[in-house]
């Protein structure tokens, strides 16, 4: 059976036309019966010549009949342009055709328009090229790959079909693949499963190959073409061919949530503090009066209303949250449905503890400094802080665990055990806050030497001794002089009244030319009047330090006096108390690893999914280096609260929650037009397809086309022809040609008769 | 070349319809052309002066030396009677071939008339012969002026037909004209080589010259043809079908074998032969005429 490329063109057009093939037949014929007639006296010199040539002439003539029904077909065949089966083109180092399609199945192919969505499209397309490649009479090969199933961290890449035979059941097995496949919520991007495509078939020694890369063509994952350019030509000196298929005609406005987290407060049960949610306009146009609906442990709470989101930009907005049990809570924002739904939704988990324990630790043992803290941040009564503090001499470091306690605060200490000074430094490296406040028990020496160690140590700085801050009633500056900082808010305002009412008579200088090292997280957050510098931060380990340079008590100071001491000392809390790595957000298809206590738990974990999104899974943590239980969910496929049970080891349960977001950047819908995708593409040979569009070329029939290979063999043998036709006398001669002819012809009769008369 | 050639060509010729008009044209336009020429008069060659006896013609008086010396001379020739040419001029139906401006039987018969002019002109007897298979017409020697017309009225046949046959005209020609003369032969020779031979043969065994002028039309020397052919035989009901080009080859092959027999054939005769196209102008016939007379003297001469 004849196989072309146009074979309507063929059967309609070139059959009847091969049915013409008699037609060059009946030219030659009615040629010879259109001659031309002569009447001709030399006839005896032509019957000569043609005893002599007929038998030549015949072949030459029978010769030119065959060429031009040669050519004749050639036409037809040219046009309808045959392919040579791959079945036969296997014997000459070719084999199968194998269907590479890597559907995109980010969630920005959850875009929807109409009554269908771009992944929709991408599957019809898909299904298209199953139904195309059934259709075809030599081997076929099919393989389908979506983005989110490369490189899974468990399984490693699971296509859905991989070198599947395309037989007599494929569309059925292919359908029904298809039916099952939804848009997951990762941001997967095409280059890792390019990637993947090499490693997963290897060479195609024997096969023709055609990638189809369907998707969205988002700005965001071709704005970086490089290594995209590097797979995409890796795939052509491959032999590959590559389609580009796009799901998507023109790019639909989108808000995305790209935030949920706690923002700033004592974060422990029946305090209210405050969550911040964040907002980015994807879209071309400012998005007005967005309505962010929020629900708190499943029950709706008020919402929080965002006058305006500018395009292209994140607006944060912040909400007061009071969660009276102690516990894990969620809280989940949602948006107005748009364009692309998953990234409306942003989901938050938080652990909200009874209260926070703080130890206060006072070397005098009337624990002044201890107690005005004390006062400060656990007030005790009505008012309820969040903080639960414990005042404890200096022995209490060196003989009990600091772990309990969240932040620890120092005042007036003269000195410290060593293992005192190694507890507390494993305290602030494990993320502990601690405070430092000095007074007149304090010794410079065993600051220096024992917790500032030339900056190596707790300490922020080295010491220089006692100092008395001057008198100037000269001067109307108030000798508290703040930096902007979080726990300085109070005194943020330009004509705030608590300021000027703190006064330092005597602090602590710093060693004479200290300045904070460069590129350190040292800083100095407040000086005195005279420039210097009375509170320090510093980093150390995952925690902070803080050392204020006077005492606590209004000893040197009037500061614990006045309110604004209360509001500082609760927002350093509030500031020690931050952990940026707890309230980190997880995105989907990542990993959910835990790290447990091997002592407190068994290392049975259960991992629960979001409603509906799948088992429960339970896996057995695994001891690491540290003694620790290491257990993780290997994947996280979609957005939502993962449940995970514990068991402590006297055998009581724990549940904790974690939220799993998308990642928000996807919902960035700016999409490339053919154009755009080919700046990007330089020396890359593709084709690039609208998936709507009727007519797709990927469809193409697979078989070696020989319609070059005919054309060529056309134009060779219409030369032969023409040749052969000239030769065989169907071309008028050219004057040149007679010219030619008559010369020595002429000039032998002229000499002759010259000749003969001259001697005749 | 002179400017009285580009009178000559069988294009110009052609617009002249009567054919003692064309001979005259030709003819004077070739003396004029030749008046330097060293073969001017030569066909009558001077001797001698011989003085005047009773009976003598008085033609051949030199009046100017009886004007100088009041003597009778009479001018002697070297051939003392007037020269007896025939014009022996193929009407057979080859002739009538010819694609250019005349036909072979056209231009076979201005040269033929030329030649009677110029003979007539020089008080020559011109007899004349117009055959194709037969002697269709005949025309005895005459020297008058008015001879022409006869020559012109023997030539000028309806139509050429017939084949050629010069075994048997030339045979009847040498037996009708008994004393030796110039036998001037235009024909295209398309006829049996041996019949022709056996006739120049007996012609010049009966002590005639011979000339003979093969007019061929430039169609038949080239070959020009392509495309497919019906050639159709002007002599015989011969037809013939077939891309000409792809038997140029042989043709030309053929032909020339052809020409080269009737070469050797008329050197072996002693037959002066010249191959004339019809796209010559015509006075190369009358120049081919001129250098064989010479050539006739000094050979006799020898």
């Amino acid at each position: 059976m004849p196989h072309f490329l146009h074979p309507n063109l063929f059967w309609t057009l070139g059959l009847p036309t091969l049915g013409v093939l008699a037609l060059p037949v009946l030219i030659h014929l009615i040629n010879m019966m259109r001659h031309r007639r002569v009447e001709w006296a030399a006839m005896e010199f032509l019957r000569v010549s043609q005893k002599k040539n007929r038998a030549w002439i015949m072949l030459k003539q029978l010769l030119l009949l065959a060429l031009r029904m040669a050519a004749v077909a050639m036409v037809v065949l040219v046009a309808a342009q045959p392919l040579l089966p791959n079945r036969w083109s296997g014997l000459l180092g070719r084999g199968r055709t194998h269907h590479i399609v890597l559907l995109d199945d980010s969630y920005s192919m959850s875009d929807h328009w109409a009554d269908t969505d771009a992944f929709a499209e991408a599957k019809k397309v898909v299904g298209r090229l199953g139904a195309e490649a059934a259709r075809q009479a030599e081997p076929q090969a099919f393989t389908l790959l979506r983005f989110s199933q490369v490189g899974r961290s468990q399984h490693g890449t699971q296509p859905d079909l991989l070198k599947q035979t395309v037989g007599p059941d494929f569309l059925a097995q292919l359908n029904s693949v298809l039916a099952n496949l939804k848009v997951s919520q990762t941001a997967a991007g095409p280059l890792a499963a390019l990637r993947a495509i090499g490693q997963l078939l290897g060479t195609a020694d024997r096969e023709r190959r055609i990638v189809y890369l369907v998707s969205d063509f988002r700005e965001r994952q071709w704005n970086e073409p490089t290594d995209l350019r590097k797979e995409l030509r890796r795939l052509n000196q491959a032999g590959a061919e590559l389609y580009l298929v796009n799901c998507v005609e023109q790019t639909r406005p989108n808000l995305a949530l790209t935030a949920l987290a706690p923002a700033d407060g004592i974060r422990a049960a029946g305090v209210p503090w405050f969550m911040q949610v964040g907002l980015h306009n994807f879209g071309p146009s400012p998005a007005r009066e967005v309505t962010v609906l929020l629900s708190e442990d499943g029950h709706a709470r008020p919402a929080v209303s965002v006058a305006e989101v500018p395009p292209g930009q994140t607006v944060a907005a912040r909400f007061p949250v009071s969660f009276p049990s102690p516990g894990s809570h969620q809280m989940v924002a949602r948006l107005e449905s748009d364009a692309v739904a998953a990234d409306n939704y942003r989901y938050c988990a938080v652990d909200l503890p009874a209260d926070v324990p703080v130890l206060l630790i006072d070397g005098d043992v009337q624990a002044r400094g201890a107690r005005y803290l004390d006062w400060a941040l656990s007030p005790g009564g009505a008012v309820r802080t969040g903080l639960r503090t414990q005042i404890e001499t200096p022995r209490y470091l060196s003989t009990r665990p600091l772990k309990p306690f969240r932040v620890v605060c120092l005042a007036n200490i003269e000195r410290l055990e060593d293992s005192a000074v190694h507890a507390l430094e494993q305290f602030a490296a494990d993320g502990g806050g601690v405070v430092f406040f000095l007074g007149e028990r304090c010794q410079p020496q065993f600051f220096d030497d024992s917790l500032y160690r030339r900056g190596q140590g707790l300490f922020p700085v080295p010491l220089g001794g006692a100092a008395e801050l001057r008198v100037d009633r000269l001067e109307p500056a108030p000798d508290l002089q703040v930096e902007k900082h979080y726990i300085f808010r109070v005194f943020a305002e330009k004509r705030n009244t608590f300021l000027p009412m703190v006064s330092v008579q005597r602090y602590f200088r710093v060693a004479k030319g200290w300045r904070p090292p460069a590129g350190s997280a040292t800083r100095v957050i407040a000086r005195l009047r005279n420039g210097a510098p009375l509170a320090v931060e510093k980093s150390f380990g995952k925690g902070r330090v803080m050392a204020f340079l006077t005492t606590a008590a209004p000893v040197w100071n009037n500061w614990a006096r006045n309110p604004s001491f209360v509001v500082v000392m609760q927002d350093l809390q509030a500031y020690l108390l931050r952990r940026p790595e707890e309230t980190a957000s997880r995105l989907v298809g990542g990993p959910l690893e835990l790290s447990l206590d091997a002592a407190a738990y068994r290392p049975q974990v259960r991992f629960s999914p979001p409603a509906d999104s799948g088992p429960a899974v339970v896996v057995n943590a695994v001891p690491d280096a540290e003694g620790r239980f290491s257990a993780s969910l290997a994947e996280t496929d979609v957005s939502g609260f993962y449940e995970v049970r514990l068991t402590r080891t006297d055998e009581t349960p724990e549940v904790r929650y974690y939220a799993v977001n998308v990642d928000p950047s996807e919902g960035d819908l700016k999409a490339l037009g053919g154009e755009q995708l080919a700046a990007r593409l330089e020396g890359v040979k593709y084709h690039y397809q609208q998936a709507s569009l009727p007519q797709f070329a990927a469809s193409d029939p697979s078989g070696n086309n020989l319609g070059e290979m005919l054309l060529y063999a056309l134009v060779l043998l219409l030369l032969g022809e023409q040749a052969l036709a000239w030769s065989a006398s169907y071309h008028p001669a050219g004057a040149r040609a007679v010219e030619k002819g008559v010369r020595p012809i002429f000039a032998a009769g002229h000499r002759g008769a010259a000749r003969h008369g001259g001697t005749a | 070349m002179h400017d009285s050639k580009r009178f000559l060509h069988p294009e110009a010729i052609k617009r002249i319809a009567r054919l003692d008009l064309r001979a005259r044209h030709i003819v004077e336009g070739f003396l004029s052309g030749r008046h330097r020429s060293p073969y001017f008069g030569q066909s009558v060659e001077f001797r001698q002066h011989r003085q005047y006896t009773y009976g003598d013609d008085l033609r051949y008086v030199d009046w100017k030396v009886w004007a100088k010396q009041d003597r009778y001379y009479v001018k002697q020739f070297e051939e003392d009677t007037n020269l007896r040419c025939t014009l022996l001029c193929d009407v057979s139906g080859s002739m009538r071939y010819g694609r250019g401006a005349m036909t072979k039987y056209e231009y076979g018969c201005t040269i033929a008339v030329s030649l009677a002019y110029l003979l007539l002109r020089q008080q020559d007897a011109v007899g004349c012969v117009a055959f194709d298979e037969a002697a269709r017409s005949t025309v005895p020697l005459r020297t008058m002026r008015h001879h022409l017309d006869a020559v012109i009225q023997a030539l000028s046949v309806s139509s050429p037909r017939n084949k050629t046959d010069l075994a048997q005209v030339l045979r009847k020609v040498a037996e009708s004209y008994p004393r030796r003369g110039l036998m001037i032969l235009i024909s295209d020779l398309l006829t049996d080589r041996a019949g022709l031979f056996r006739g120049l043969k007996l012609l010049r065994s009966r002590g005639h010259d011979v000339m003979v002028f093969h007019v061929l039309d430039d169609d038949e020397l080239d070959f020009p043809f392509s495309g497919p052919t019906r050639f159709d035989g002007l002599e015989r009901s011969q037809q013939l079908r077939c891309n000409p080009r792809a038997l140029r080859e042989g043709y030309l092959a053929a032909l020339n074998a052809y020409l080269e027999e009737i070469r050797r054939g008329c050197s072996r005769h002693n037959v002066d032969y010249a191959l004339l196209r019809t796209s010559q102008p015509l006075d190369a016939a009358l120049a081919t005429y001129l250098s064989n007379r010479l050539g006739m003297h000094h050979r006799n001469r020898n």
